[in-house]
């Protein structure tokens, strides 16, 4: 049965009508025949796979890892049909079902992007845990909860109905929640926080949708365009971006995702907060500015203000990151800031840029976490500390992670620079169009850009290249298994590909589309001409290295990490010759932290001060404190306060109408 | 149906007192005998939905003799109460075994039940006040149940304040019979419509309002149950909070404000339900953040879902009163569910403080699982049940103009939260105490008594399927609300 022509009709306006058609959303319990419609199957299959997965006795393990990769395979097949399917619609226009208990789903270009990116990482994932997660506890929740999450995804992703798509984004921060706390006790605060935040940011949802849904008259998501005409429509634009930054995790609602980083298994880190919720968070902020609400200038200021500030502060917070998974978490913040600000330009270059950023970011972050994970797995710990020297003995996962990080410090022609170069050349634009703060944004992007280069220098230093620590000195160290460095290697190649190719492949049959407008690049970016002058421009370098024609060398301190390290290095042995340095990497931009209003800036940021959680739970701790001396415990108190409440009762009642609340 | 009506009552009641005459030899009677009762009173209730009517006690007419009604509302609180009192009969088999006498603990229980069915079929006022006093007796004696010092001082401050509230409203009912002439509630109604609202009636409905306040909790009349709810034995503590404050407080308000005063007679008495519900909500929820007592904290977040009740009783539109009504009958189910959680955490280990536990979701896997459960379904997180009526009430408040209320409540909803993770957090996912090492988890029958509940709350989200405005049992008891004064059948009876 094919959706699209039962497209559903919008127009009725009365009351009566409207009560009689939310009523008709939920009649006509589910069937099989819609059960197994293709465009409700990337829903079901993986939630009834995940079922079964919970059912398995504990002693299938292996298979129900094998079984979890299996189905998540299936899914992308079972996505890719319906894509194939939807392309042999005339004019490919929406594929929309509706007029069902399901409320209504929507396929359209923007949706089927990140359908298809959606379940390929879930795939990834399941893939990378078969490996990861052997042998830990609580598989069967943890296989469970990954289908179930890929399952719940697409229902956001495909859900055209407002109500419908509340209850998957509510159901996914509930999942997030159960998946960081497979972890164990440790995980526990971080399981809370972030489902404080994500959970009340769902809440904030909720009153938006209901808002919108009595405005608009209407649960369709297609059929809603609203002007940011009052204050009532302020709150529900506020509400549904809280929630679609939330759950991308940009500043201020950042504070779960380096807590969950760190603490959640990392197979988790790098499918939820590092992939899943920036799709689905920016998806959401694109369906919003695009397709909700008629933006105004004010608004995308505002939104480009919080990009600019995320990835700023979020940068600088990870440059003195000493835990691994911790510090790749702040960049996760810090990369939604270069979306939130090419989508708050509000131009369709862009908002393209920051969708390709999004998806750049999902490949290369998911890489550099699962990279963290293999890390973890072999030695063990994940404090920069504690690391050193796995580029000998993990060859693969240091490829891998090396390639990752250039991409995400926008190294050309990585895919990572491709897309931040949109992002500028549409802040340009805006400027041109009369935006007078573009120059800041730029800077800061910019800059941003070379601070996240300087803390994966000392990534890679830390964890890679410099000496073994003296824990891991004596332990055999091996690379990981199969299963674990595939999707490392795999998001690799993406990273190159979608650099070097990336007109051709993402963007041309994509991220263009999706945002529905001819995209005019400004500034010329041939991305394979310059591949190649570029490798021209190595294999010089190396030929001029090679035929050692500079005789005459400069000499100077020795420098690392932009610090001379004159102590280490010139601190000499009695025979004359220096000794057995070791550097870190830990102690890189120490002086950062020292510099002057950085350094109450980062006083401020370790004693949690720009922490929402931390400021939430310090008010209400506040309002606890007055309310609990105002329970005594005394009896006579409490008759007071009956008949105090009486008295007011009285007042009310004779009052005569004129309260009121 | 109408001829059962007063099994509800007598079969409860009579058990109570048949219980100690034949079990003081067979220690199992009392259990399987309580079970039985509750299971025949629970599919009893059950049969009577979608049925209506009234019987007349002993034949005499409505205004002479007593009146037991049937309608929408009366069977969503009969299964409310029936199947909640089930659940509990079941948790109480093997949970009341480390309390001394279950005998007297079972009378105790079953006239509760009596006293509850009572209120909710009465169709006459004084009828009404003397079933709430069978329930508020019954209740002192069961937060009392457990002899120690805490229980004695919740339930003298329980007493103490449920006793003004008991005297309010025999005055407020001594006023009305006084002006009226009548006890029965509809005929109360017809005059009222008649002849309009003077100062003695305006008092009564002060009265009414502070005294059946007072037995919903709400704020400020909501000191006695912080402490009269953790006091009780586990069973009871939910029995209060999902029921009794639900019955005794919600229902007859609800009957009073709608069905007897109305609004026309009244103007302000929604703003006078939205200011003290929205009050109730925000204390509540805030109270509870910082309690360490498991069951202190489930008791301050049960005073703010009251106050979600109430507020959408005050919106007066239909749409609120379907979202009170929901929300009072999800609530009582999770909120049952989460204080049998907390009796099993006590059965197992020995304390509620969650200062001293910790680690539980390992040694009480089960119990850890219907507790997540539970928390999600009272936090609001979807697809649970507390999802679907905290979206329609805030749904409500936005229809009728009222954005505010609904961001508090939303706001409120983030607070409830907070709340239930610090509890889950505290109880089940962080590392080991020594008091938690050796847990086990808790017997077959408290287990089976959580499932109930728990299956329950995913159940009754089913119900928005038959219509989000117009759920299933919801939509007949705002019927009941709505129409009961106009229509109503013992009009012509007897008069």
């Amino acid at each position: 049965m094919r959706g699209n022509d039962r497209v559903a009709t919008h127009n009725c306006h009365s009351r009566s009508n409207r009560e009689s058609r939310k009523v008709a959303a939920f009649d006509g319990l589910s069937n099989m025949e819609l059960l197994l419609n293709s465009m409700v199957l990337p829903v079901t299959f993986p939630l009834a796979a995940g079922i079964l997965c919970l059912l398995l006795p504990k002693a299938f393990d292996r298979a129900r890892s094998v079984l979890a990769t299996v189905a998540s395979a299936i899914t992308v097949l079972i996505v890719c049909r319906l894509l194939l399917e939807w392309k042999q619609l005339p004019g490919n226009a929406p594929m929309i079902l509706s007029g069902s208990a399901w409320g209504s789903l929507r396929l359209d270009h923007l949706s089927s992007f990140i359908l298809l990116v959606t379940t390929v990482f879930g795939f990834l994932i399941s893939l990378y845990s078969m490996g990861y997660m052997r042998g830990k506890e609580r598989l069967r929740e943890y296989y469970a909860w990954l289908l179930g999450t890929i399952g719940i995804a697409c229902g956001v992703i495909l859900a055209n109905n407002l109500l419908l798509l509340l209850i998957f984004w509510g159901l996914l921060g509930f999942a997030l929640y159960v998946m960081i706390g497979i972890a164990g006790p440790e995980a526990a605060e971080a399981a809370k926080k972030s489902l404080i935040i994500v959970g009340g940011s769902d809440c904030l949802l909720m009153l938006g949708v209901t808002i919108v849904w009595v405005l608009a008259d209407t649960l369709t998501l297609s059929s809603i365009r609203m002007d940011l005409a009052d204050g009532i429509r302020y709150v529900a634009f506020f509400c549904f971006a809280i929630a679609a930054l939330a759950k991308a995790g940009a500043m201020p609602f950042h504070s779960w995702v380096p807590d969950c980083g760190a603490q959640a298994p990392a197979s988790v880190a790098a499918f939820l907060p590092a992939a899943l919720d920036k799709l689905l968070g920016i998806y959401l902020l694109v369906r919003l500015t695009t397709g909700m609400f008629v933006m105004n200038t004010a608004m995308n200021t505002l939104l480009m203000l919080v990009g600019a500030g995320t990835i700023i502060c979020a940068v600088m917070m990870a440059l003195v990151q000493h835990d691994l998974k911790r510090l790749l978490s702040y960049h996760a913040v810090s990369q939604v800031g270069y979306m939130v600000l090419g989508i708050g330009t509000g131009t369709a270059l862009g908002i393209a840029g920051g969708l390709f950023h999004m998806l750049n970011n999902t490949i290369y972050k998911s890489a550099l976490f699962l990279c963290a994970g293999s890390v973890e797995k072999k030695t063990g710990t994940t404090d920069l500390d504690n690391l050193g020297g796995l580029a000998k003995v993990m060859p693969l996962t240091f490829v891998s992670c090396l390639v990752a990080a250039l991409a995400i410090s926008g190294i050309p022609p990585l895919n990572g620079f491709y897309s931040k170069w949109m992002i500028y050349q549409a802040m340009v634009d805006s400027g041109r169009n009369g935006n007078c703060l573009w120059l800041i944004f730029l800077a800061t992007a910019m800059f941003g850009s070379a601070l996240t280069l300087a803390s994966f220098v000392k990534v890679l230093h830390a964890v890679f290249l410099c000496k073994r620590s003296a824990e891991l000195r004596h332990r055999d160290i091996r690379e990981v298994g199969f299963s674990m460095w595939l999707p490392g290697i795999g998001l690799a190649c993406l990273c190159v590909i979608f650099g070097v190719f990336a007109y051709q492949l993402p963007l041309a049959t994509m991220i263009f589309p999706a945002v529905g407008g001819v995209v005019q690049l400004s500034g010329a970016w041939y991305a394979s001409v310059a591949t190649v002058l570029l490798l021209a421009a190595y294999a010089l370098g190396v030929l001029v290295y090679l035929l050692s024609t500079v005789r005459k060398a400069r000499s100077c301190n020795t420098y690392i990490g932009g610090e001379i390290m004159e102590e280490v290095f010139h601190h000499k042995g009695t025979d004359g010759k220096v000794e057995n340095v070791e550097v870190t990497g830990v102690d890189f931009y120490k002086t950062v932290e020292d510099l002057s209003p950085l350094r109450e800036i980062f006083g401020a940021a370790r004693a949690k001060l720009f922490d929402i959680y931390d400021l939430g739970g310090k008010v209400s701790a506040y309002f606890w404190e007055i309310l609990r001396a105002a329970h005594g415990g005394l009896l006579p108190m409490y008759l007071t306060w009956v008949l105090a409440g009486l008295l007011v009762l009285l007042w009310m009642l004779f009052s005569g109408g004129r309260v009121a609340i | 149906m109408e001829n059962a009506l007063p099994f509800f009552v007598a079969i409860p009641l009579g058990a109570a007192f048949f219980i100690p005459l034949v079990s003081l030899t067979l220690k199992w009677v009392p259990d399987l005998l309580a079970n039985a009762v509750m299971a025949v009173l629970a599919a009893m209730a059950f049969l009577t939905i979608g049925q209506a009517g009234f019987y007349h006690m002993g034949g005499w007419g409505t205004h002479l003799g007593i009146d037991l009604r049937l309608d929408g509302l009366t069977t969503l609180m009969l299964v409310t109460i029936n199947t909640i009192g089930l659940a509990m009969a079941i948790f109480s088999v093997q949970y009341m075994t480390k309390y001394t006498s279950k005998l007297r603990y079972y009378s105790l229980f079953l006239c509760l039940i009596a006293g509850l069915n009572g209120i909710v079929l009465t169709g006459d006022l004084f009828n009404l006040y003397i079933f709430m006093e069978i329930v508020a007796i019954s209740s002192y004696a069961l937060v009392a149940f457990g002899c120690e010092h805490d229980e004695l001082e919740a339930a003298f401050k329980y007493a103490v304040l449920g006793t003004v509230a008991s005297a309010f409203i025999l005055i407020g009912i001594a006023l009305l019979y006084a002006m009226l002439g009548t006890l029965n509630m509809a005929e109360m109604a017809v005059k009222l419509a008649a002849g309009g609202m003077n100062m003695p009636l305006t008092v009564a409905l002060g009265l009414f309002l502070c005294g059946f306040g007072l037995k919903a909790a709400l704020v400020p009349f909501h000191a006695w149950l912080p402490d009269a709810h953790p006091a009780a034995p586990a069973p009871v503590s939910a029995m209060l909070s999902g029921v009794v404050i639900k019955t005794a407080g919600i229902y007859v308000l609800s009957r009073l404000i709608f069905n007897v005063f109305t609004v026309q007679l009244v103007p302000d008495l929604f703003s006078i339900l939205r200011l003290f519900g929205v009050v109730s909500m925000i204390v509540g929820g805030i109270l509870a953040l910082g309690q360490w007592d498991m069951k202190r904290l489930l008791a301050y977040s049960s005073i703010s879902q009251i106050g979600y009740i109430v507020v959408g009783l005050g919106l007066g539109t239909p749409l609120g009163l379907t979202g009170a009504l929901f929300h009072m009958l999800n609530h009582s189910v999770f909120k049952s569910l989460l204080f049998l959680n907390a009796g099993a955490v006590e059965y197992a280990t020995g304390s509620r403080d969650l200062r001293h536990l910790g680690g539980l979701s390992r040694n009480l896997p089960f119990t850890a699982n219907m507790s997540l459960l539970g928390s999600m379904a009272i936090s609001g997180i979807p697809p649970f049940n507390g999802f679907w009526s905290k979206l329609i009430i805030v749904l409500a408040c936005i229809e009728s103009g009222h954005p505010w209320l609904a961001l508090a409540a939303v706001a409120m909803s983030l607070v409830t939260l907070v709340a239930v993770l610090k509890m889950l957090k505290r109880a089940f996912y962080e590392e080991h105490k020594p008091l938690t090492v050796h847990a086990t988890e808790v017997p077959v029958l408290m287990r089976a008594a959580m499932l109930l509940l728990a299956t329950l709350c995913v159940v009754l989200a089913l119900l928005v399927l038959t219509g989000l405005r117009t759920p299933f049992l919801i939509a007949p008891a705002v019927d009941a609300l709505s129409t009961w004064a106009g229509t109503a059948p013992g009009q012509g009876m007897g008069i």
